[in-house]
């Protein structure tokens, strides 16, 4: 008992100690910074942003456009930054979905002065004389505010069964052994993977937005392709075949908006393209360079 | 009113989803169908009674395909179309003949054509103008191209022909050119 006792008290010191060290290091840069630049008087930057609201539970209430200022000198350089400091200081009521804020969660996808992109990865722009318009996602239904109803888009993404699907099941005992998989083919993935399912290009997409229910969209079609031409997986025909209907694939009129707007630099209009050229023959996915299944035997 | 709307919808929605996962996987555990028809009905209607305004709308998407017809002639049979093209019109300019012309002619309609149907598919879909005026812009398409190709034909039998005949325009003199000369 009395050790344990004593030893917190020690812990608790130490970590005293440790954080009067901190403190006194960064006032001293706070004061090195002060005598840096004594002239230049701090004076606020105000940004303008207007930020699309609609609250479902104020029954009859049109959406509209509510204007915050917000002074970049007390705020972090990106949008995410500055809706976190309007949440925290002006109104708690605005809603919006945000996780990782470092671009690989996908859950801060909006409509940011007119491009579908990430909130944590795109600067504010510092022209103050210009207001920031934030919209969410564009045609998808609004639970609230900024925040998007993503279940058609993830019932989608469900619909193309998008894992590992290998024709003998009894054969190959799963977590027994590795499937292989040449470099080579392991390279044709890149570009395909890094897909966070943001959303970004597939509500960027007036194909998608016309026929949601029907068209697949961008972001699931790439992944679509990102397992039909791995070269593990086995059920390529099968899931080329749940494609070839006249609106899965083909109300994709190569507009080329999913690749302009991807915030992760993908290319979604080319794996469609491939898609495509598998679905009509013009070419075919590769024999795999390596026995996939060489450690089950 | 709104709440048993959503629970319809609801329910419309898993009774398909359990013919279509019947249909596909005939041998797929009762417990699994189970199983996914009680997701469902845990996310859908919390999600859809969030959305009270466009409720008749907001039914999830129960049936992915449109139809099981198969796009995908069609779309190489365009590609193909579209590649021709770029030898047919010159090909037709350069050597004109009744055959040629033909060809282009049929090849030009039948482009522009599934490039009009798709916009009429896009713009004009039945759950925004209505059944009617989709099918009827259909049927008026088909209509256009159809008599676009018939006077075109036309032309080619009785007159100079398709490329001959645009070619007249570049023959035109303006009255000024005509007074000079």
């Amino acid at each position: 008992m009395l050790v344990n006792e004593a030893r917190q008290v020690l812990s608790r010191a130490s970590s005293l100690v440790g954080r009067h060290q901190l403190r006194s290091i960064t006032n001293g840069t706070a004061q090195l910074d002060q005598q840096a630049q004594p002239k230049e008087a701090k004076e606020p930057q105000i940004k303008k942003f207007e930020i699309y609201r609609w609250n479902p539970d104020n029954a009859g209430e049109k959406p509209y456009m509510q204007t915050y200022e917000v002074n970049l000198r007390e705020c972090g350089p990106m949008v995410l930054d500055a809706l976190i400091k309007i949440k925290n200081e002006m109104d708690p009521t605005l809603t919006f979905r945000r996780s990782c804020r470092e671009g690989i969660c996908g859950s801060c996808a909006m409509n940011i002065g007119g491009t579908n992109t990430l909130a944590c990865i795109s600067k504010i722009d510092t022209n103050a004389s210009k207001s920031l318009k934030v919209y969410p996602l564009p045609h998808m239904y609004v639970v609230r505010d900024l925040v998007p109803d993503m279940n058609n888009f993830y019932e989608q993404y469900r619909n193309i069964q998008p894992w590992l699907q290998r024709k003998d099941e009894a054969g190959e005992q799963k977590g027994k052994a590795q499937y292989l998989q040449s470099v080579e083919d392991r390279s044709k993935l890149d570009g395909l993977y890094e897909c966070i399912l943001c959303a970004c290009c597939s509500t960027s997409c007036p194909s998608y937005w016309w026929n949601p229910e029907k068209y697949l969209g961008p972001a699931v079609l790439m992944q679509a392709y990102r397992w039909i031409i791995d070269s593990r997986d086995e059920n390529s025909a099968e899931r080329l075949g749940k494609l070839r209907d006249p609106f899965s694939v083909y109300r994709c009129h190569t507009i080329m908006n999913c690749t302009r707007t991807c915030p992760k630099g993908l290319n979604p209009g080319r794996a469609i393209a491939e898609i495509k050229k598998l679905l009509s023959g013009l070419a075919s996915k590769p024999a795999p360079k390596m026995e996939t299944a060489a450690l089950h035997k | 009113m709104s709440m048993s709307l959503v629970m319809r919808g609801a329910l419309r929605c898993n009774a398909a989803n359990l013919v279509k996962s019947a249909r596909i996987t005939p041998l797929n555990a009762y417990s699994t169908i189970v199983a996914n028809s009680q997701r469902q009905a845990l996310v859908k209607p919390l999600a859809l009674a969030k959305n009270v305004t466009p409720v008749s709308l907001m039914s999830a998407p129960c049936r992915m395909a449109s139809s099981s017809s198969s796009h995908t002639a069609l779309w190489t049979l365009e590609r193909f179309v579209s590649a021709g093209l770029l030898a047919v019109i010159p090909a037709a300019f350069l050597a004109p003949s009744q055959v040629l012309d033909a060809l282009m002619a049929i090849s030009v309609v039948i482009h522009t054509h599934w490039g009009v149907e798709a916009m009429v598919v896009d713009y004009l879909r039945p759950q925004v103008v209505g059944n009617v005026v989709s099918k009827g812009a259909h049927a008026a398409l088909i209509v256009l191209s159809v008599a676009t190709l018939g006077g075109l034909f036309y032309f080619i039998k009785n007159d100079v022909g398709l490329a001959n005949g645009i070619k007249r325009f570049w023959a035109i003199k303006g009255k000024d050119s005509s007074q000079q000369n």
